[in-house]
């Protein structure tokens, strides 16, 4: 455990904690909130909150709505005995947060109707000084304690481990199911051992090890604390053990029973309704929205949604943004819950398509090509293109190569597809067709000075057809020659495969290692619908962990009219960016991705 | 009695929807940029600048007078009707601090193609970052410039060196010129790219009107034979050092005053 961080989602820290007083670490916050804002959406498991591995470090996370909060715990690695001190600490934490009432100063504060200093402004924890006093006092005490107990459960967990190899996956099963409380008591014939609340064995029996179960235990531990969960937890047995601290932590899991107490009534409450309630709902505005107000609304848009090729899943995540993002909040005067809904929903439309680096690929270019190596020779800027039969990979790469000609660059373009009877002659028309775009003086069916097709600005690289080993060579034959007869540009066309048969997607893999081209393009159709979220996932899967696909470009935009779901799905699976979007047959009908133009045209 | 019910009735039903009518059509009253709804008219300062430049812990400097701990913003921090106590009284305008990272950008651009008053605009830089790293910086700003330089006698923009007390600092003039011609680069690269894809283009309606106009906006004006030059915009552009860790922000202050008299 490295720290635990509270904070709100326009930067400000609230709170926070570090193991063994140490300062905040920004820099691992910082990382955790650039993966949360730029990764693809994530599906949150019912199972304890979501981890963030990053390799040097792993991150917990939950966030509260109204007022958005965010709970951040940091820890060393993704270990199971972590990932249980990090879950029990951010349950800890949020329960204490709501619980001190610190949501409702906070939300008080942002609604600007306290008391301001001279600058007009309301700090979001004015007078909460003393709370977070408090609440830094109990957090203390408590994660003193979760320490303590997770480490005799360890220490004892250790000295079983001789005997039983597969405790640490019962632990873990014990740990997903704590939260129901419920043990799992299973009819297996064996009897169990079992662990007092106080972490001290109680009875053994001898035993088929590979039974143990520790649920008993873990979900105690858990129990005491998130008694909020079970009310029924004797508070006054609990915490005997710790002597010292014993009644603020008595204290302690009195609030948060109490607080558990007051959420549920409260839930229970009911809301305006009636004429003025409708009233309210559809034209004067101010209105808190409830999931029982936006429920005909988002049902309205995931039909409208999926009408225009957006995948259900996405449709469901999206309407989901939106009541995550409204159940709760005020409505602003003379709105209508649908109209706010609607701009709800344009925001997370664009969120999900707004790209999360920025691809200069010009810049890229120029960097790349203004190495040069011991022999003098710059290195070229490899592009490969990927994709499904039949959704314009070839005519894409051209008129991709189009582009990059007129910015006076070098390009070779090199014919992958060894497979499909045709592809390298229809790759050579396009590089005579460019050949005669760039020097009209060139003659359809001549070679360049060199005995190849095209002239000498573009060039065709072919070697006939053949299995997938003879295209890792040709892959890496051509980027040699690119390198030594100075081309910018090598652009790699690749045979169109299902991305559902393994056996057409393995060799990607190995042709990603061997050719390693800068940018990996994969090519859908905005035709193909709801399959999209497949393609992508698939494809960028086929590269392995180290590498994913660079980009997207989406074809055949001119078709489908304002039906531009596919564009959505892609990006959802795989939170990879669009750059170009095809929308039309000459070279010309490439166009960079306007991310206001697709969500006005899904909007519309 | 039932007529009195009735008629006020009435009068309370076309009153609302009068009001509601208005409120929809005044957004496109008053002119600003063309094609773009105005909806936030009052006065207003915006803090931008790329991630970890130190734009929340300046706007809560402001805010608060206190530096406080913070991490990369996913949310765009308002101060509504903001006063500085320097100022003459009931001076007040909005201030506005966006989040740097690149995904979220949009928020910005959006701002400001639909602020009408925007009294100035304060751009946070990282003054140690080598000045061969400030490419996306300088991206950043011509992005932000694209759009305010449409505004009749465009925006001025302090760029604002802030962590100026660390050692590897490198002086506003400095970082003013590194900017400069990174930005001219970025022009240059800019014409080059492909225009991005407009209404009509894709869809079913046949329209072709083509503006020429990028997919950033507009490009900014550009002379290759004098390079790009901050003296040639609109606006007024100063590069002045400061640290928000230290609260040396006087300066800052200064010109953010002397913007908001005017």
């Amino acid at each position: 455990m490295e720290q635990f961080v509270v904070f709100r989602p326009s930067g400000e820290v609230l709170y926070h904690f570090g193991a063994s007083g140490r300062k905040l670490q920004e820099q691992q916050v910082n990382k955790i909130v650039s993966e949360l804002v730029g990764s693809p959406p994530r599906k949150t498991s019912n199972n304890g909150f979501p981890v963030i591995n990053l390799g040097s470090f792993a991150a917990m996370y939950t966030s509260t709505m109204q007022p958005h909060v965010f709970y951040l715990v940091t820890f060393a690695a993704e270990t199971l005995e972590l990932s249980q001190l990090a879950n029990k600490l951010l349950q800890l934490g949020t329960d204490l947060w709501a619980s001190l009432g610190l949501n409702e100063i906070i939300a008080q504060n942002l609604s600007g109707r306290n008391e301001k200093n001279e600058h007009n402004f309301t700090w979001c924890l004015n007078g909460a000084g003393e709370l977070i006093g408090k609440f830094g006092e109990y957090f203390g005490a408590k994660f003193d304690e979760i320490c303590s107990e997770t480490r005799s459960l360890n220490g004892e967990a250790q000295q079983q481990t001789q005997a039983a190899p597969s405790l640490l996956g019962s632990v873990s099963k014990a740990q997903g199911k704590s939260k129901s409380k419920k043990k799992p008591q299973k009819g297996t014939g064996v009897k169990n051992r079992k662990w007092g609340r106080d972490g001290i064995m109680e009875d053994t029996y001898e035993g088929d090890s590979s039974t143990l179960d520790f649920s008993e235990s873990a979900s105690d531990f858990v129990a005491a604390s998130e008694s909020r969960e079970n009310s029924v937890v004797d508070e006054s047995t609990f915490g005997t053990r710790t002597g010292k601290g014993e009644f603020l932590i008595k204290e302690i899991d009195e609030l948060l029973s109490k607080s558990k107490e007051v959420k549920s009534r409260q839930q229970q409450a009911s809301t305006t309704t009636g004429a003025f309630g409708f009233l309210q709902k559809h034209l004067m505005g101010n209105k808190t929205i409830s999931t029982t107000d936006l429920k005909t609304t988002l049902d309205k848009f995931r039909q409208k949604l999926i009408t225009k090729n957006v995948a259900p899943e996405a449709a469901e995540y999206l309407c989901s943004q939106i009541s995550q993002d409204l159940v709760g909040s005020k409505t602003p005067n003379w709105t209508s819950v649908e109209a706010v809904a609607k701009q709800s929903l344009q925001t997370s439309l664009t969120n999900i398509l707004t790209p999360g680096v920025s691809v200069d690929l010009l810049r890229e270019i120029q960097e790349k090509t203004a190495t040069v190596d011991g022999k003098g020779h710059k290195s070229p800027y490899v592009f490969s293109v990927v994709g499904v039969n039949g959704v314009g990979k070839s005519t894409n790469l051209s008129k991709l190569a189009f582009w990059l000609l007129q910015n006076n660059l070098k390009v070779l373009i090199v014919a992958c597809d060894t497979f499909r009877s045709g592809a390298v002659e229809q790759l050579r028309v396009h590089v005579e067709n460019l050949a005669q775009l760039t020097d009209s003086a060139h003659k359809r069916g001549s070679k360049n000075k060199r005995g190849k097709t095209g002239n000498d600005h573009v060039e065709l690289f072919e070697s006939g057809y053949g299995g997938s080993d003879l295209v890792t060579k040709i892959a890496k034959q051509a980027i040699n020659y690119a390198r030594d007869n100075a081309f910018d540009i090598v652009l790699m066309d690749t045979a169109g495969r299902r991305h559902n048969d393994p056996t057409l997607m393995s060799p990607l893999k190995s042709f990603a290692d061997q050719a390693n081209p800068d940018k990996i393009i994969m090519v859908g159709e905005a035709l193909v619908g709801t399959d999209s979220v497949q393609q992508a996932q698939n494809f960028n899967a086929a590269f392995g962990k180290e590498r994913n696909l660079d980009f997207f470009i989406v074809s055949k935009c001119d078709t489908v009219g304002d039906m531009l779901g596919a564009m959505v799905n892609m990006v959802y699976a795989t939170g990879i960016p669009i750059l170009f979007v095809g929308v039309g047959q000459t070279y010309t009908d490439l166009r960079t991705l306007s991310v206001k133009w697709a969500v006005d045209t899904l909007m519309s | 009695m039932n007529e009195t019910i009735t008629i006020s009735l009435l009068i309370l039903i076309i009153t609302t929807s009068l009001l509601l009518i208005i409120q929809r059509q005044s957004g496109n009253l008053i002119p600003g940029l063309p094609g773009q709804k105005i909806k936030n008219r009052n006065p207003t300062f915006i803090i931008a600048g790329p991630c970890g430049s130190g734009k929340t812990a300046l706007f809560s400097l402001l805010t608060t007078d206190t530096v406080k701990p913070t991490v990369m913003s996913q949310e765009v921090n308002v101060a509504y009707d903001y006063m500085l106590p320097s100022t003459v009284k009931h001076l007040k305008f909005n201030l506005m601090e966006f989040p740097g990272h690149v995904k979220l950008r949009y928020r910005l651009f959006e701002a400001l193609k639909e602020s009408s008053t925007i009294k100035g605009l304060v751009f946070v830089v990282d003054s140690t970052v080598d000045p061969q790293k400030l490419t996306d910086t300088a991206e950043f700003l011509h992005d932000i410039l694209a759009i305010t330089e449409r505004v009749p006698n465009g925006v001025d923009v302090l760029i604002a060196c802030n962590k100026s007390e660390l050692f590897t600092a490198r002086p506003a003039r400095k970082i003013r010129e590194v900017l400069e011609r990174e930005i001219a680069k970025v022009i240059e690269r800019r014409a080059k790219s492909l225009s991005s894809v407009q209404k009509g283009e894709a869809g079913a309606e046949t329209d072709d009107t083509n503006d020429g106009f990028n997919s950033h906006g507009p490009l900014l004006e550009y002379n290759s034979t004098k390079g790009f030059k901050f003296e040639f915009l609109e606006g007024n552009v100063d590069a002045v050092s400061g640290s928000v860790q230290k609260q040396n922000i006087d300066k800052w202050e200064c010109w953010v005053d002397e913007r908001a008299i005017n």
